[in-house]
C-alpha cells in the first residue's frame, strides 16, 4: 500500500511541476506590470527601479530558479499590489472556496443518489426525465449564462435570494452552489442511473428479492453498495474540476475564494499571488487525486498490483 | 482521470457482486465539511466581517477593487473615485458644474510673480487621526507627489517633467513656485492631496491619512472596504455613518445590487445592464475615438485615415450601441472644458467619399491592403465589442484588412503609451476623459508630436500646442479651440466616436446628483437620505 502510495506521488509530482512551469510562464506572458503600476510618466530608471526591486529585470530562467528556490523554502514572494505574502492571501481565500466545492458536492451526491435509484427503478418514469434533462442541461449550460439567469430571475425578478456576496447567511450560498451544482449533479445521476441498472438485474439482488427482501431494502442494502464505486470514481474527478473550476462563479458572486484571487491577480499581473494561488489549487487536487486513490487500493487488491507493473 | 480509477471504473461496470463500502470515504468527508458549513452557520471562510446594511451606512458597489488608495495615484480612476475627497482633500477643489477653482483646505492663493503663487490655508483643520493640518503638511504633501521618487501617477498626469519649489511661511501660509510660468498652477495643485508630514517621502501608502470627512475603518482585500465617518471633520458633517465599497465585474450583477436593495449606489452600468427606473445617465466627460498609427503604411497616408474617418458612422453608433447615450464627437474634450470648440461637427459619415480616398491612394501604390490591427479594451466602455465591429466591417466594405483584438487594461497599456511597439499598423480605441477641465491636459498628452499618447504631429502644431498653454482668459480658449478645428486637416490621428454619458444605479432612498467628474471622484458628502434636505 505505502508502496503504491509512494508510487502515485512520484508520477503526480511531473504534473504538478508541469503546471507550475506553465503559470509561471503563462503570467509573464500576459504582459509588464511595470505598465500597470507605475504611471505613464514614470521614467526609464523607475522602471527599470521597479523592475530590479521585484526581480523582472533577471533574466527568465534566473526568476524561475528563484521561484523554485522560493517555494523550496516556502517563501512565494509577495504581492505586488497589497505588498502581503502571496501564500498568505492564498491561503485566506482557499477555504472558501473549498466550503463551495465541498458543499455543492455533497449535494450532489445526494440527489444523484436519490434521483439515480428512483429513475433505475422506475424506467420512463418522472425521475427518469428528470435525470435525462439534467445530464443534458448540464452538457449544454455554460456556468456563467446559468449565474446569471439565477441572479435575473431569482434576484432581481422574485428578489429571493441576494444577486451576491457572502453577507446574507445561509441565503448567499444558493445561487453559486446551484451554479456549480447542474454540472456534478447531471453527470453523477447519470452514472448512479447506470450503476443501477445493471445492479438491479444482477444475480445476487434476485437472489435477495428471493429471500423476501423489500424494494428500499434490496436498493439500499444490496444494490446501491455495488453502484457507489463507479460514481465515486466520477466524483472525485467532478470534485477536482469543482476546485478548479470555480473561478467564474467565484467572480460573479464575488465569492471571496481562490479563483476570484486568481482572476484579480492575472487582473493585475500579480505574478506572486497567481503562482501561489495555482500552486495551492495544483496541490491540493493533487492530494485529492491521491486520496481517492487510495481509496480504491485499499478497497481492490487488484489496483495496487495493476500501480505496480 | 488516473489510471488506477480507469482500472476500477472498467471493472465495476462489469462485475456483480464486489466490496464496496465503496463510496464512504469521499462521501463521508464532504458530508461532514457540508455539515461543519451549516454548523458555524453558514459563514463564507475568508469573510470577516458581515454585512453593514443599516440606515446609517452607504453601500456603494464599483467595478473593480482600487489596487491602492494612495493619495499620489488619485488621477487614477479607481484610485480617485473612493480616495479624493473622501479620505483625502486637496488645497482647492474644481466645480465641476462652473469649471471654477473652489477653496477647500485653501482660503485664498494669488499669483506673486510670474511663477510663484501664495496659498493661504483654512484655520483649525485637523488630520483623521487628530494632528493639525498646516503649511508643513501641504508643502510636504506637494513634494512628495511631485518632486519625489515615488512615480506618483498624479505627478505624470497633471505636472510631467516639471519640479515645483515650495516654501512654507509660517503655520496656515506656503509659496508654491514652477520653473516657467504656468498660469493654471492652481488647477494642478488642485490634485495634490493633503497627507501628513509624517507619510514617507519613499515609500507608497496604501491606506493613508487624510482630512477628508471619511477615514478607513477597514480594507478587507477583494473583498470590502468600509470608511467610517471622520468625527473631527473640519467641515459639514456628512450624512452617512459609513461608506461600504464593495466591486463586482458584472455590470448586470452592480445594477441588480442595488434593484434588489443589497447597495444604494452601482457605478459604471451600460443602457442595457438592467438598473430600469434608478438608473441615472450623466455626461461623465469621457470621449471616444479610434487612434490612428501615423508612422506605418498604409495608414501614413492622410486619405486613408480621412477614408477611416468617413467610415465611422456616429450617429449610428450612439443611436442603436449606446441607445442614445451620448453624441458624436467632433473633438477630444466634451463640452465644459477649457478649449473646447462649440463650433465643429462631427466629421461626416459618408462611405461613398471613403471608396473614393482608398481607390485614390491605392492608384497611387499605397498598400491598403494591409493587415490593419484594430486594438479594444474589454469592458473600456458598454458595447466595445459592437462598436469595434461596426468599425471594422464598415473597413472591410472599402476592400481594408482590419482584424480585431480585445485584451484588457495591462494588455492595451503598450499601445496607448510610448514608447509604441513597433508591430505593423495597427487602430487603437480609446477613451479619453479632461477631469481637470483645461485642454491643456488634453493636448500636451494627445496632440503634440512626442505626446506621451499621440500617434504623431509636426513640429508646427507643437510650437501652436505649446503656446496655447502660455496663455490665460479668452485668448487660452480661443488657441485651444482652434488646434482642436485644425487638427483634423493638418494631421488627423483620430477618428472621434462619441462623447459619453455614464450611468449609474441609485436606491430611492438617496440623494446624490451625479456630475461630469463622478466617474472620477464621487463625493461621499454630498450624497444625502432622500428624506433629508441636508446637502454639503
Amino acid at each position: 500500500m505505502f508502496r503504491f502510495l509512494r508510487r502515485r506521488i512520484y508520477t503526480s509530482l511531473v504534473p504538478l511541476l508541469v503546471v507550475l512551469i506553465g503559470v509561471f510562464f503563462l503570467a509573464r506572458l500576459t504582459g509588464d506590470p511595470t505598465s500597470l503600476y507605475l504611471p505613464e510618466s514614470a521614467t526609464q530608471a523607475q522602471r527599470e527601479a521597479f523592475r530590479a526591486t521585484n526581480g523582472f529585470d533577471q533574466p527568465i530562467l534566473t526568476q524561475l530558479f528563484d521561484y523554485f528556490k522560493g517555494v523550496v523554502h516556502l517563501d512565494f514572494g509577495d504581492s505586488l499590489r497589497t505588498g502581503e505574502a502571496a501564500s498568505t492571501m492564498a491561503l485566506r481565500a482557499f477555504p472558501a472556496t473549498l466550503q463551495l466545492a465541498f458543499a455543492t458536492m455533497f449535494l450532489a451526491i445526494l440527489g444523484a443518489v436519490i434521483i439515480g435509484c428512483w429513475a433505475a427503478y422506475r424506467p420512463n418514469s418522472l425521475a427518469d426525465r428528470i435525470s435525462s434533462l439534467l445530464s443534458m442541461t448540464a452538457a449544454s449550460i455554460p456556468d456563467f449564462w446559468f449565474a446569471i439567469m439565477g441572479v435575473y430571475v431569482f434576484a432581481i425578478l422574485f428578489g429571493w435570494l441576494p444577486t451576491s456576496g457572502v453577507d446574507s447567511g445561509m441565503l448567499s450560498w444558493i445561487l453559486p452552489i446551484a451554479t456549480l451544482l447542474i454540472r456534478p449533479l447531471g453527470v453523477l445521476t447519470q452514472v448512479v442511473r447506470g450503476a443501477m441498472v445493471s445492479a438491479l438485474s444482477a444475480p445476487y439482488v434476485r437472489l435477495a428479492r428471493s429471500k423476501g427482501a423489500g424494494d428500499l431494502r434490496v436498493v439500499t442494502h444490496h444494490a446501491l453498495r455495488n453502484a457507489a464505486a463507479p460514481a465515486l470514481t466520477v466524483a472525485g474527478d467532478l470534485m477536482v474540476g469543482l476546485v478548479n473550476g470555480a473561478v467564474v462563479v467565484e467572480a460573479i458572486f464575488g465569492w471571496p475564494g481562490i479563483g476570484k484571487l486568481m482572476i484579480d491577480a492575472i487582473l493585475q499581473r500579480d505574478f506572486a499571488v497567481l503562482q501561489a494561488a495555482v500552486l495551492l489549487t495544483a496541490v491540493s487536487i493533487f492530494i485529492l487525486n491521491i486520496v481517492i486513490d487510495a481509496c480504491y487500493a485499499l478497497l481492490d487488491a487488484r489496483v495496487r498490483d495493476k500501480a505496480k507493473v | 482521470m488516473s489510471p488506477a480509477r480507469a482500472v476500477q471504473q472498467g471493472r465495476t461496470r462489469h462485475t456483480a457482486l464486489g466490496r464496496s463500502a465503496g463510496s464512504t470515504p469521499a462521501t463521508i468527508l464532504a458530508g461532514a465539511l457540508a455539515f461543519s458549513m451549516v454548523a458555524s452557520g453558514c459563514t463564507v471562510a475568508n469573510s470577516n466581517r458581515g454585512s453593514a446594511a443599516s440606515p446609517d451606512t452607504l453601500r456603494i458597489v464599483l467595478q473593480e477593487e482600487p489596487p491602492t488608495l494612495e493619495a499620489c495615484d488619485v488621477s487614477l480612476t479607481s484610485v480617485g473615485v473612493v480616495t479624493r475627497s473622501n479620505i483625502t482633500e486637496p488645497l482647492m477643489e474644481r466645480n465641476p458644474s462652473t469649471g471654477d477653482l473652489e477653496p477647500l483646505l485653501a482660503d485664498s492663493w494669488e499669483q506673486t510673480s510670474d511663477t510663484e503663487w501664495t496659498i493661504k490655508l483654512h484655520p483649525s483643520v485637523t488630520f483623521s487621526d487628530g494632528t493639525p493640518f498646516e503649511a508643513a503638511d501641504a508643502a510636504h504633501s506637494i513634494e512628495r507627489t511631485v518632486n519625489s521618487d515615488l512615480a506618483c501617477n498624479v505627478e505624470g498626469y497633471v505636472f510631467g517633467d516639471a519640479d515645483l519649489d515650495v516654501e512654507v511661511i509660517d503655520p496656515l501660509t506656503l509659496t508654491v513656485a514652477s520653473p516657467e510660468p504656468d498660469p493654471i498652477l492652481p488647477l494642478r495643485v488642485s490634485f495634490v492631496e493633503m497627507v501628513p508630514r509624517t507619510t514617507p517621502l519613499t515609500e507608497r501608502v496604501r491606506q493613508p491619512i487624510g482630512t477628508g470627512p471619511y477615514a478607513i475603518d477597514y480594507w478587507d482585500a477583494g473583498q470590502r472596504l468600509s470608511l467610517v465617518r471622520n468625527e473631527t471633520y473640519w467641515g459639514p458633517k456628512p450624512d452617512y455613518a459609513r461608506a461600504d465599497y464593495q466591486w463586482r465585474s458584472e455590470g448586470s450583477v452592480r445594477a441588480s445590487m442595488v434593484t434588489n436593495g443589497e447597495a444604494e449606489i452601482a457605478v459604471g452600468l451600460g443602457p442595457e445592464d438592467g438598473a430600469g427606473d434608478l438608473g441615472v445617465a450623466y455626461p461623465n466627460n469621457e470621449t471616444t475615438a479610434v487612434r490612428i498609427q501615423l508612422e506605418e503604411p498604409p495608414l501614413d497616408d492622410i486619405r486613408v485615415r480621412q477614408a477611416i474617418n468617413y467610415s465611422v458612422n456616429r450617429e449610428g453608433i450612439v443611436k442603436a450601441l449606446f441607445r442614445g447615450l451620448g453624441t458624436p464627437a467632433e473633438q477630444l474634450i466634451s463640452e465644459g472644458v477649457i478649449g473646447f470648440n462649440e463650433n465643429l461637427e462631427p466629421w461626416p459619415y459618408d462611405p461613398e467619399k471613403a471608396q473614393q480616398l482608398i481607390d485614390e491612394a491605392r492608384a497611387d501604390g499605397v498598400p491598403v491592403d494591409t493587415e490593419i490591427r484594430m486594438i479594444g479594451r474589454t469592458g473600456q466602455f458598454p458595447k466595445v465589442n459592437e462598436t469595434l465591429e461596426v468599425i471594422q466591417n464598415a473597413l472591410s466594405e472599402l476592400g481594408m484588412n482590419v482584424s480585431i483584438e480585445m485584451t484588457d487594461s495591462a494588455g492595451t497599456a503598450e499601445y496607448q503609451e510610448r514608447p509604441f511597439p513597433k508591430v505593423g499598423p495597427y487602430l487603437l480605441i480609446i477613451q479619453h476623459g479632461n477631469q481637470a477641465g483645461d485642454a491643456a491636459f488634453t493636448a500636451d498628452q494627445y496632440l503634440k508630436s512626442e505626446g506621451f499618447q499621440s500617434a504623431g504631429g509636426t513640429p508646427e502644431f507643437d510650437e501652436r500646442v505649446n503656446e496655447a498653454g502660455t496663455k490665460t482668459g479668452e485668448d487660452r480658449q480661443e488657441a485651444y479651440a482652434q488646434l482642436f478645428a485644425d487638427e483634423p486637416n493638418e494631421v488627423m490621428q483620430m477618428a472621434f466616436i462619441a462623447h459619453m454619458n455614464g450611468v449609474l444605479a441609485k436606491a430611492d432612498s438617496v440623494d446624490y446628483t451625479p456630475n461630469s467628474a463622478t466617474v472620477d471622484e464621487m463625493h461621499l458628502k454630498a450624497m444625502t437620505r432622500a428624506d433629508t434636505t441636508e446637502t454639503d
